[in-house]
């Protein structure tokens, strides 16, 4: 079991205060102080459990910027998956080709794998079935509601798009 | 009264994709296409509700706190879900579900047994 | 109460679609369609309980639809961990 570090307690902390206050939204002594013993007990217990590197990433403003840029090249992405999924809904549900294919990524670091992971669940049309790793590399099976690609390394392409260069960006 | 019009095209929008979700739930072939579907509720259908409240509450409302409220739970609903999503499909896989028609490529199923 | 009736409307149109998947929670042939159903359920109730607050300008829905999305997660991870196991149907 991990220990548990002193960052990783603050960083939860102020999560969890700030949760409280945005729940709350009143600012008296009394309430702001209950919310703190809270939030201290819950960042004691749990702060070993999800922050295993670097708490105060974001501080860095490349990062930060890097990461407000992702934000509108995700909702790119899935605005034109959902588009193309409710098409195939709209038009009578037989259009569909399913399969699963195994597409290899390349990304370092736990928080990394599990970002692109989700987005790739959140465009419609893809869902990240299970992360394998195999002599050193990292494979996802995807299951892909329209397969027209069968080779592993161009399907990656199709379904990661412009993501994983900028997913790279942020966690490095 | 412009603002109204585009809060109301944003909900519609939600709405929409919204309702192209559940007639792909209840209409796709297989398990995993009706996940698919799926999806397609919870982000655009979620994304336009949670744009267009906020956009209410922030700006006819006056409310401070009902606006983050709002985007909390959109924050929250898109975050959590595709985490539900994946257990669901990695869970139904080990179960033995498999679609009807054969799929065009399997790669999971000579990995996993 | 305001006078945005298309609030009102909006959730009202929610809410149908939620009763919509009810059909599919109830005759989904195995127990993953009933969990996607449900799910979905869950968060097209949440949007029309969104919609309801702000229509009737009353806090309290939100905070029922923060809990409403939090708990939903459980009893997906739940029912998933427990397929997960369990081989065969």
């Amino acid at each position: 079991m991990p220990k548990t570090k002193f960052p990783a307690v603050l960083s939860t902390f102020l999560l969890c205060f700030c949760f409280w206050i945005l729940l709350t939204w009143s600012f008296e002594t009394q309430e702001l102080a209950a919310g703190a013993v809270v939030s201290l007990a819950a960042a004691l217990l749990s702060a070993r459990f999800f922050i295993h590197e670097k708490a105060f990433w974001l501080f860095n403003p490349a990062k930060f910027g890097a990461l407000f840029a992702y934000v509108f090249v995700f909702l790119g992405e899935l605005i034109k998956a959902n588009v193309d999924v409710a098409k195939r809904c709209f038009g009578g549900c037989t259009d569909v080709n399913p399969g699963i294919v195994k597409v290899p990524v390349d990304l370092k670091g736990d928080y990394a794998r599990a970002m692109l992971a989700n987005s790739i669940t959140l465009t419609p049309g893809t869902i990240t079935m299970d992360i394998a790793e195999q002599d050193g590399k990292t494979y996802y099976y995807i299951h892909w509601i329209d397969v027209c690609e069968t080779d592993r390394e161009k399907a990656g392409e199709i379904i990661k798009g412009r993501m994983e260069k900028w997913v790279r960006r942020i966690w490095q | 009264m412009a603002l109204r019009i585009v809060i109301d095209v944003l909900v519609a929008v939600g709405f929409i994709f919204a309702l192209a979700g559940t007639k792909g739930i209840l209409k796709m072939p297989d398990t995993f296409c009706r996940m698919q579907a799926s999806t397609c509720v919870t982000t655009l259908g979620v994304l336009g509700v949670v744009l267009g409240g906020a956009l209410y509450a922030f700006c006819i409302m006056g409310s401070v706190s009902t606006g983050v409220k709002v985007l909390l739970i959109g924050l929250l609903l898109i975050t959590i879900n595709p985490v539900g999503a994946h257990a669901i499909a990695k869970g139904a896989y080990k179960n033995g579900i498999r679609p009807d028609k054969e799929m065009e490529i399997d790669d999971y199923r000579g990995d996993f047994e | 109460m305001s006078d945005v009736i298309e609030l009102l409307i909006f959730a009202v149109a929610y809410a149908f679609l939620a009763a919509l998947n009810f059909y599919r929670l109830m005759k989904g042939p195995t127990p993953a369609d009933r969990m996607v159903a449900g799910d979905s359920m869950d968060v097209l109730v949440c949007c029309a309980m969104v919609l309801y607050s702000l229509f009737s300008g009353r806090g309290i829905y939100l905070d029922i639809a923060i809990i409403c999305a939090m708990l939903g997660i459980v009893d997906t991870m739940l029912v998933a961990r427990y397929l997960e196991k369990e081989r065969g149907a």
